[in-house]
């Protein structure tokens, strides 16, 4: 009888068992984003990575760590905390759990990527397990290294699709040692590019610059003397309508933009989207009123908003040829279960390369089926 | 003549017929003395006169040299200035050089976002010349920033001195124009900061010219730092300005740049411009921290107080724009330098995790001492990219012994836990020494995704990936990572 373990503890079990299952396969960790990307497509069983779970080396000295994929990154931030290091991410459904491999494969992100990049940025090696069991390995534990293709790119935001991701090895940073958060009052989204390129006109350098519930939050990370006299800068420069937030205040603010990107409501789809930070504007003007977005929110350094719209085919649509008439891009985050909205925007001309590509990967495409289409569309026959 | 000659010289010549209807006269270049100017770029040892040159002006003259290549099955290698140190735009036999010299203009300099678009034949510095007057620069600064192209860079994932804190030119590409090897053209990543799907333009990022040519490139632009502050720190050892190092890390200090010297890197470069080091000191320290003036004074303070503490002979703090240049100006010299002090030099290029730096150079050390030859040490000690300059006299016939101490240098590097490259690539100078590093499977997986790219194998071939051609029986077997065999971490 075959048994084929469903969680594997080991990489030696997650190969067997990718290897060895038959049909599509779908890599699980925490469950965070189950419902991401576009829905899989036929009987997909899944495989969980959660067992392959924990920090295998830290070199603080080296400011780097290597971790199972199934690791929640919360976790793994209070053990590097004891170090007085982290991964400089915040993506807020990491405080549901979310596992290291997880959020890789969503490209997933918070705030901090204006400061820090994302995991695309920060993981310097990869361990991946291919469907016909090949492990393969990219990168490595040295931050600096072009030696052979860098294969944690094409996994980062594949959704499970080419390989399944074992271990990873991330770039760590110092835990700053202070932390203010200046607040600015844009009660209007129309005025948000303008805020925003206020504070990134300024030298005080933010870390994480969003705009949620009427306010523009500047991140600012640093010494203590530094972040105070940054902020009180900060706050001169953009005048009475700006204030330093009292640290409960800052706490409550950012969870207010955890909870406002973090959203899985009943009837309404969220997509992430990025434009150019010039185009943010055209974006936001009308996106309630034409769209029915809710609960927007954006980050005019980096042009990029999360938002809701009701979960109907045409809406969503809708939002996706907006963004790409913009020159941007757009991707669907939680959706209701069972609703068929268009996960991906207009197909790109690399689709071409992502084909040929999980051609020579996973020529059944068995990882991930359906994630990715229609840029990386279901084999015929397969979609039973 | 032997018959292949005789079929590869009327190929040529079919080709060259092609390429001059697709190309005016001035852009195609057949000749035997102008094909020699590209018989090499800067690893001067590999040699290879090209079948034919071209130098398309624009995107669609590379598509239609491509095409033509493509239909006769002829690889073809792409070339931007010629300055890599790994041999990647060394030509093939009896293929085609496509040279990007032409596509040289600045498309864009995107003040509001931040941006410029380029052209892939654009000089690295020119960018942040262009970008200079608006407050803005762009990051990556290799050392051969005067003279090298963005389209290089993007296909060697260059590095500099301060992509310590900004990152590589992976981290700094938002968006490419690509010519695929069967010359349709194809866009990778966004002109964003957010990008949908998997990441192919990191993918080709790094990937030294074998997935395609490059043929315009979005960059981010960065605001210029508030303030900056620079030191030169001397210390009585190598071990000793290693130590400063860790201590400077463990302090939580993210230095812009951490640059080690040997006292014979300093020797060269104080004879070649001036720049004011210690020529008698056994090494020293280019300290240099930016961003918001108030932490960069606090934490300036608190990097004196750690060399200091470490010993430093001598700390001296380049307070004007003019002296930091000068301090810069040896240090990017150093390469070229070392010619006053040898007649002849390698430059290698490994990476080591930062806290096995000192062990690295003893053991460099040692190992040229066994063979009698000198190693001068210039590199970016924050992220442990080591550039041991093994100095040598061809004349002298000490040409094999110092190819074979480098290669072991980079071989040892991966043995550390390290990196064959951390910045001028694997190209053909070290293609035999990959499977120290990567394994069969690895290596395998790799393929796989040339294959997606480019199946008929036909862009750059013969670079980073070791033949038996090539290599015959050298390459060495795979060894385990350090921390496997330790047993702390398994491949399985
Ligand atoms: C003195 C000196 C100092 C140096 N210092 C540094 C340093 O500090 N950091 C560092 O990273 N490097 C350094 N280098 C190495 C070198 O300058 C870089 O690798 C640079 O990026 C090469 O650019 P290039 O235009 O000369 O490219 P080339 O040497 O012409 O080509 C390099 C590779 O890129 C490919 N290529 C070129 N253009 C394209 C394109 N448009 N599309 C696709 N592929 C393309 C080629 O096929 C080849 O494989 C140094 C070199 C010298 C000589």
């Amino acid at each position: 009888m075959n048994t084929t373990p469903t969680s594997p503890a080991s990489l030696t079990e997650l190969r067997d068992a990718v290897r060895d299952t038959p049909g599509p396969v779908v890599a699980t960790g925490a469950g965070t984003a189950a419902d991401w990307g576009a829905p899989l497509v036929g009987e997909a069983t899944p495989i969980s990575v959660a067992g392959l779970s924990g920090v295998i080396a830290h070199n603080p000295g080296d400011m780097t760590v290597s971790v199972g994929a199934g690791t929640p990154l919360a976790d793994l931030q209070e053990v590097l905390a004891a170090s007085g290091q982290r991964v400089a991410l915040d993506a807020a459904r990491a405080r549901r759990g979310a596992t290291v491999g997880g959020l890789f494969a969503t490209a997933d992100a918070g705030p901090l990527a204006l400061g820090f990049g994302t995991l695309r940025d920060l993981v310097i090696g990869v361990t991946t397990v291919l469907a016909d069991g090949t492990v393969a390995r990219s990168g490595g534990h040295v931050i600096k290294n072009v030696a052979g293709y860098d294969l944690a790119k094409l996994l980062h935001g594949a959704y499970g699709t080419f390989g399944v991701v074992a271990e990873i090895v991330l770039r760590l940073h110092p835990l700053p040692a202070a932390t203010r958060t200046v607040a600015l009052q844009v009660p209007d989204p129309a005025g948000v590019p303008a805020a925003g390129r206020a504070v990134t006109d300024t030298p005080v350098e933010a870390a994480a610059l969003e705009w949620v519930d009427g306010r523009l939050l500047a991140l600012l990370e640093g010494t203590e003397a530094g972040v105070e006299g940054r902020a009180s800068r900060l706050v001169d420069l953009l005048g009475a309508d700006a204030e330093v937030l009292a640290t409960a205040d800052a706490d409550a603010a950012w969870e207010a933009h955890r909870d406002a990107v973090d959203v899985r409501p009943d009837d309404r789809a969220v997509l992430r989207v990025g434009v150019a930070p010039t185009r943010l504007g055209d974006l936001l003007g009308g996106l309630v009123a034409d769209l029915g977005a809710a609960g927007v929110t954006a980050a005019p350094a980096t042009g990029v908003a999360t938002f809701t719209v009701p979960a109907e085919p045409v809406a969503v649509d809708a939002v996706h040829t907006r963004v790409a008439d913009l020159g941007g891009t757009s991707t669907l985050r939680a959706r209701p279960a069972g609703s068929a909205v268009p996960a991906w925007g207009p197909t790109p001309s690399s689709a071409v390369l992502l084909r040929s590509v999980a051609a020579a990967f996973d020529p059944d495409h068995r990882l991930g089926r359906g994630r990715l289409a229609p840029w990386l569309p279901v084999p015929e026959g397969a979609s039973a | 003549m032997s018959t292949t000659t005789t079929a590869a010289s009327s190929t040529t010549s079919t080709l060259a017929r092609e390429f001059a209807a697709v190309l005016p006269d001035d852009c195609l270049i057949t000749d035997e003395v102008g094909l020699r100017s590209y018989e090499c770029d800067g690893l001067t040892g590999f040699r290879q006169v090209p079948a034919v040159v071209v130098l398309p002006r624009n995107t669609e003259e590379v598509a239609a040299c491509v095409r033509v290549c493509a239909r006769h099955g002829v690889p073809f290698v792409a070339r931007g200035a010629g300055t890599g140190l790994s041999g990647g735009a060394l030509p093939v036999a009896d293929g085609v050089v496509i040279s990007l010299q032409k596509l040289r203009r600045i498309l864009e300099i995107d003040v509001e976002n931040r941006r410029a678009v380029l052209e892939p034949g654009v000089f690295n510095l020119d960018i942040s010349r262009a970008a200079g007057p608006h407050g803005l620069y762009y990051a990556p600064d290799p050392s051969s920033q005067q003279v090298c192209t963005i389209g290089g860079n993007v296909a060697e994932n260059s590095g500099g001195a301060h992509c310590l804190k900004y990152g590589f030119t992976t981290n700094h590409v938002l968006e490419m124009e690509v010519v695929l090897a069967d010359g349709s053209v194809v866009t990778l990543g966004a002109p964003t900061a957010e990008q949908a799907g998997p990441d192919l333009r990191g993918v080709f990022l790094g990937s030294e010219g074998t997935l395609g040519i490059c043929t315009k490139v979005t960059v981010r632009l960065l605001r210029k730092p508030e303030a900056v502050r620079t030191v030169l720190a001397d210390f009585p050892s190598v071990e000793a300005a290693g130590e400063t190092v860790g201590a400077i890390v463990d302090a939580a200090i993210v230095p812009a740049a951490v640059e080690m010297m040997d006292s014979l890197a300093m020797e060269a470069a104080e004879a070649a411009v001036g720049a004011g080091y210690t020529v008698e000191s056994p090494s020293a320290l280019i300290i240099e921290l930016d961003g918001p003036a108030e932490e960069c004074d606090e934490q300036f303070a608190e990097i004196t107080r750690i060399c200091e503490e470490h010993g430093s002979t001598r700390i001296h703090v380049a307070d004007s724009a003019d002296e930091r240049a000068r301090v810069w100006k040896g240090r990017k010299a150093a390469f070229a330098a070392v010619g006053r002090i040898s007649p002849d030099y390698i430059v290698q290029d490994g990476v080591v995790p930062r806290t096995r730096l000192a062990e690295v150079l003893s053991q460099i050390a040692e190992m040229g001492s066994e063979v009698g030859l000198r190693v001068a040490n210039v590199f970016h000690a924050g992220d442990g990219n080591l550039h041991p300059l093994v100095l040598y006299s061809e004349a002298a016939g000490e040409h094999d012994a110092a190819e074979d101490l480098s290669s072991r240098i980079a071989e040892l590097c991966v043995e550390l836990g390290g990196s064959l490259s951390g910045e001028h690539g694997i190209g053909a100078d070290k293609a035999c020494s990959m499977g120290r590093q990567f394994t069969d499977d690895d290596m395998a997986v790799m393929q796989r995704v040339r294959t997606g790219f480019d199946p008929a194998g036909l862009c750059n071939p013969g670079k980073i990936f070791p033949t038996p051609r090539l290599c015959g029986e050298r390459p060495g077997p795979f060894r385990p990572h350090p921390l496997e065999e330790a047993g702390v971490i398994s491949r399985l």
